[in-house]
């Protein structure tokens, strides 16, 4: 009898450890933390003068697009939660948010950051379903409202418990240009109605 | 000439008001400070010196300098009319001006309340802001009587008075803003349509002269003080789960029980056997 209760909780174990794939992590993005320059720095030797004008907006991404995954879905330019301070990413699963704060289609430096769901309770499949699927290499297209397109190449996928996340540099100004794709992922908790992960894919220009 | 009547001005003031506007500098003044010069005197371009170099060169009123990056110390700063010798005719001229350490400064030539040109050092909070917000800063350097700022017609800073600075952090958008004398509904400067960017600090200038009818406003943009976002909501539904299905929990507690009664039968046949000993 014990030696039963010992081989039913060995097939457990080995049964449970298959079933807990978690999300497959692979490659490295371009930085490994924010790179902030002090507030209003510049490295020139010339004293710049300007009028006192204010800053002018960035091209919005509209289209997402990675067919090796089969995802194409509308993007929408998306703010912040001022409830929450949480990126307030679009209600409807189908399409995705782009953070309208960070770095836009014609952006030299910094990650664009395009955020959408997994899955929604009364919705179903969101639009970046698949995105735990995408292997490096992987090219991923974004269309610009002015109707230009910028390609990309997938470098990193990573996982991170909710707890910690490098909001810093996924969200960053600066650094190498890149393009920064995050939904969710991991083992979800019923009870909170929430994931535990958030799956974060970087890709860098080409071209 | 407003600027020619007031000729040397003492730099007393300026030295006060960064001693009092910017505390417990001591730890940093090993660092060089951000300093922006701001021309808020309306019809006068002018020559900036600093130590007696010129650093800027038929500077135009309402125009921003900077950052220069200067280390802490004291400064002789000279205001001449464009291509003059500053020796001989400055329009202003402040000596010894203190500069501190590691700080970010805007140093604005204006008009004082009575209309004497002057030159008041301001320090510009450079904290990071929350991510959506935007730092708005206001500042009375126009020669004007106390002012409020209304943004949709309701007053947000009150009783302003030259040469002092009002600041809130608000949502990133467009604000609708103007300039009433404190107390009541005279509009003396807008409305005018404000956009200050999300992760800016975005500084309002009021300068010029109400008895000359040339108030107006003049505006800089710090950058560079957004946070980001505290989380990404992105799934709700459970059909991504990659943790253990549910009928697995049951085949666990299944096999605990059935170990348990193992083990539980294992200790009673020995205490069986024990007893009858």
């Amino acid at each position: 009898m014990v030696a039963l209760g010992l081989a039913l909780l060995a097939v457990t174990a080995l049964t449970g450890w298959q079933a807990t794939r978690g999300v497959e992590e692979f490659g490295a993005p371009p930085v490994s933390a924010a790179l902030d320059p002090a507030p209003g720095s510049s490295g020139e030797a010339a004293i710049p003068i300007r009028s006192g004008g204010f800053t002018t907006p960035t091209t919005a991404p509209v289209r997402l697009s990675i067919p090796t995954v089969r995802i194409d879905a509308a993007v929408r330019p998306v703010g912040v939660d001022p409830k929450t301070g949480e990126l307030a990413v679009p209600a409807s699963v189908s399409s995705v948010g782009w953070y309208r704060y960070g770095p836009g289609m014609a952006a030299n430096a910094g990650s664009l950051v395009i955020a959408g769901h997994v899955d929604g309770a009364d919705q179903g499949v969101g639009a970046l379903f698949r995105l735990s699927e995408i292997r490096s290499g992987a090219r991923i297209s974004v269309q610009g409202a002015d109707g230009s397109v910028r390609g990309f190449r997938v470098v990193s996928r990573e996982a991170f418990r909710k707890s910690e996340v490098p909001y810093d540099r996924l969200f960053d100004r600066n650094g190498p240009p890149r393009l920064t794709l995050v939904t969710c992922g991991g083992s979800f908790d019923r009870r909170t109605g929430s994931y535990r992960d958030n799956v974060v894919v970087t890709a860098v220009p080409v071209g | 000439m407003q600027l020619l009547r007031a000729g040397a001005v003492s730099g007393l003031a300026a030295m006060a008001g960064l001693a009092i506007s910017a505390p417990a500098l001591a730890a940093e003044t090993s660092q060089n400070s951000s300093v922006y010069v701001v021309h808020g005197i309306p019809d006068q371009a002018v020559d900036v010196y600093v130590n007696g170099e010129k650093a800027l060169s038929d500077f135009a009123p309402t125009k921003v300098a900077g950052p220069l990056d200067l280390p802490a110390g004291s400064y002789d700063i000279v205001l001449t009319k464009p291509g003059a010798d500053p020796a001989a005719s400055p329009l202003l001229k402040v000596d010894d001006a203190a500069v501190p350490g590691g700080e970010n400064l805007s140093l604005v030539a204006h008009l004082s309340a009575v209309g004497a040109p002057t030159l008041t050092p301001f320090v510009n909070d450079t904290s990071n802001v929350d991510a959506g917000q935007a730092r708005l800063i206001v500042r009375h350097t126009a020669a004007a009587p106390a002012v409020d700022v209304r943004a949709g017609g309701e007053p947000v800073f009150q009783d302003l008075a030259n040469p002092k600075e009002a600041k809130a952090d608000i949502a990133a958008g467009t604000v609708d803003a103007d300039v009433v004398l404190a107390g009541t509904d005279d509009v003396v400067l807008g409305p005018t349509e404000l956009k200050p960017a999300e992760g800016t600090a975005t500084i309002v200038y009021a300068i010029g002269s109400a008895e000359s009818d040339s108030l107006a406003v003049t505006s800089q943009v710090i950058a560079g003080l957004h946070s980001a976002p505290s989380g990404v909501p992105a799934g709700s539904g459970g059909l991504a789960d990659t943790g253990p299905p549910v009928w697995w929990y049951g085949l666990l507690a299944g096999s605990v029980m059935v170990l348990l009664i193992g083990v539980g039968s294992v200790i009673s046949r020995r205490t069986t056997r024990v007893s009858r000993q």
